[in-house]
């Protein structure tokens, strides 16, 4: 066995594991352990790196990991059941393993944004990995200038994360406006769409970085009014996703232009997204 | 260091390497050439202008497979794959050697390393052979390739048409430590040289230089609306391409038991690019066809500063359709006479 063989993945067990959601495209939250003492201490990840976790005899998939490095020695990951892998892996619960390898791509960069307010917009599953920026700079509060969070789905059942947003709001180091698009009972959040919220909430782009991630639909209207609020190509950020197999550059499929989305992403400054022709086909 | 082999003991030769591992070489299979294990009594086709599949596969094999496991009780197992022998890759020609080239940019030379490309690259000695009859097919002078040198192989071989006989020059320490052999089977050349020494191909026309240049900001470009509709998305061009190194992922098994394994895969096939959600990014043959020529042509000049191309002329060979990289080329302007 190449013990260099950067295929070839390490176990972990799962701890806990819960759904966030229901439906068909259910996603559930896995909170995974390495099994090796060693590989738990030398893991290392930034919030917006992913990881391929896989079931043996079904396969691999590139999934966002949805916990904060300051969150502790263990890794979180947010799967919507959606194809052949992603469905094997809602059949495992407590005690059962899966396999990981990473972490992969680029990270945010969360350091380079310290003294910034940090404004996070997602939508659906696409607060995974959001969530490791708002646990980070949580964690490191002092050193950011603000964190407002604004985050919408379908349906309150369809909000990823429910049980964290309660304590959130009660922070007054950080504001947290949750959206969903049609009225329900005993809902007593926003009702409407992400970017119109965005646009109501009328963030100050002055020292902001914005970060986006949600479905493509959303994202290109968020875009579109970060633009109309003033904010600056440099500084919005999203993420691409992309079929993946191999994690490391070298399988050929998902690449947008000269770039891959596995390595030179997933994170991209809104900046140098613009000029790639593919980033959003 | 020099030797020549005389063309009667070429057998012997086969022979001797063949029990120093596993010898690769260009072997006729009814009408055509491919690069594959010598057994005796193969007939062997140094004289033939290029093998009909190129040599990629002694590094990056069309399956391989990486890890197995097996769940013994609460206990699981993980073991390698298979374990990799010494290969000798005998008649590789130039433009193929050039494209391993291109390979090891992308599985070497970028972090991380590919383990089992390297492994494999490591424990082959490739001999390549001078080109002295390119087919009408062939077009590597284009890029800038010298069919009768071999920068990079381990030992460059040249074979005399007339006698049939083949000198060996040794280019490295691994190309070297081949030819310290049998003195009986190979002798010592005493300033001899084979071949012509000049072998040109044919150019179609073709013009290069600024082409990649000029491909940026072409993503939207009308010839790409008629380029791609006589494709059939048979995916040949990927499958018989020196240059061509995309990849799957796949298990096979169950939870018990079972494999990892990768195989050859193809932008050209719809599936390349189908997220499990139902999205496809590239979801016709035309997006297909734009993002093979593209990668070729501008995408890994961008990364590695030359084109994805090193002109054996397979892609035109096979293509049932001929949209080859030569159609590609000038449909999207690289003649000699054309203004861009």
């Amino acid at each position: 066995m190449t013990a260099d063989n950067p295929y070839i993945p390490y176990f972990a067990t799962i701890e806990d594991s819960w759904f966030e959601t229901g439906g068909d495209r259910c996603i559930k939250t896995f909170k995974v352990v390495f099994d090796d003492p060693a590989v738990r201490d030398s893991w290392n990840h930034k919030p917006g790196q992913c990881a391929m976790i896989g079931v043996l005899g079904e396969g691999e998939s590139m999934i966002s990991i949805s916990c904060s490095p300051t969150e502790g020695k263990f890794l979180r990951f947010s799967v919507m059941k959606m194809g052949k892998v992603t469905q094997a892996l809602h059949k495992l619960e407590a005690g059962d393993k899966m396999t990981v390898r990473g972490p992969y791509g680029n990270s945010f960069p969360v350091d380079d944004w310290q003294g910034k307010k940090i404004l996070t917009i997602g939508g659906g599953i696409g607060q995974a990995p959001l969530r490791p920026i708002v646990e980070f700079v949580k964690s490191n509060r002092e050193k950011y200038a603000g964190l407002t969070m604004i985050y919408g789905a379908r349906s309150a059942g369809d909000l990823c994360f429910k049980g964290e947003f309660d304590q959130m709001s009660k922070r007054d180091d950080l504001s947290c406006h949750l959206t969903i698009d049609i009225e329900e009972e005993g809902w007593d959040h926003n009702v409407g769409f992400v970017p119109q919220m965005l646009l109501d909430l009328n963030p100050s782009p002055e020292n902001t970085i914005a970060v986006t991630c949600g479905p493509p639909i959303m994202i290109r209207f968020v875009l579109e009014n970060l633009k109309k609020l003033g904010f600056s190509d440099e500084q919005v950020y999203t993420t691409l996703e992309n079929r993946m197999k191999c994690g490391i550059g070298k399988c050929g499929r998902c690449n947008a232009g000269c770039m891959y989305v596995c390595k030179d992403g997933p994170v991209f400054s809104y900046s140098v997204l613009k000029d790639i022709p593919e980033a959003f086909a | 260091m020099k030797k020549i082999v005389t063309a009667d003991k070429l057998p012997v030769l086969w022979s001797h390497l063949a029990g120093q591992g596993k010898l690769l070489l260009p072997v006729k299979e009814g009408p055509t050439v491919l690069f594959k294990e010598w057994t005796a009594g193969d007939e062997v086709a140094l004289d033939a202008p290029t093998s009909a599949i190129s040599p990629k596969d002694i590094f990056f094999p069309r399956e391989e497979t990486y890890m197995r496991y097996r769940c013994r009780g609460p206990v699981l197992e993980l073991s390698a794959g298979e374990e990799f022998e010494p290969v000798t890759a005998f008649g590789v020609h130039p433009c193929d050697l050039k494209a391993f080239e291109m390979l090891d940019r992308v599985y070497l030379d970028q972090d991380p390393v590919d383990e089992l490309y390297r492994d494999r690259r490591a424990r082959t000695t490739v001999v390549a052979l001078a080109c002295f009859a390119p087919d009408p097919f062939c077009f590597c002078s284009v890029f800038g390739i010298d069919p009768v040198s071999a920068p990079g192989a381990d030992v460059i071989a040249h074979l005399d048409r007339q006698s049939g006989n083949l000198m060996l020059e040794a280019q490295t320490v691994k190309g070297e430590a081949l030819l310290k052999g049998d003195a009986s089977l190979l002798t010592e050349a005493n300033g001899q040289s084979y071949g012509p020494a000049l072998v040109k191909t044919a150019d179609f026309g073709l013009k290069l230089s600024g082409l990649s240049e000029n491909l940026k900001g072409r993503f939207e470009d009308p010839a790409w609306d008629k380029l791609y509709k006589s494709c059939l998305g048979c995916g040949v061009c990927t499958y018989v391409c020196p240059t061509c190194y995309c990849f799957d992922v796949e298990d096979y098994g169950h939870e018990m038991a079972g494999e990892r394994f990768r195989c050859w895969d193809s932008c050209m096939y719809g599936q390349f690019t189908l997220m499990a959600g139902g999205h496809n990014p590239r979801p016709s043959r035309k997006e297909r066809i734009r993002q093979r020529f593209l990668h070729k042509l501008q995408y890994y000049p961008e990364t590695y500063g030359e084109i994805a191309c090193v002109g054996c002329g397979r892609c035109l060979r096979s293509c049932p359709v001929n949209l080859d990289i030569v159609q590609a080329i000038i449909a999207l302007g690289g003649e000699q006479n054309v203004q861009r």
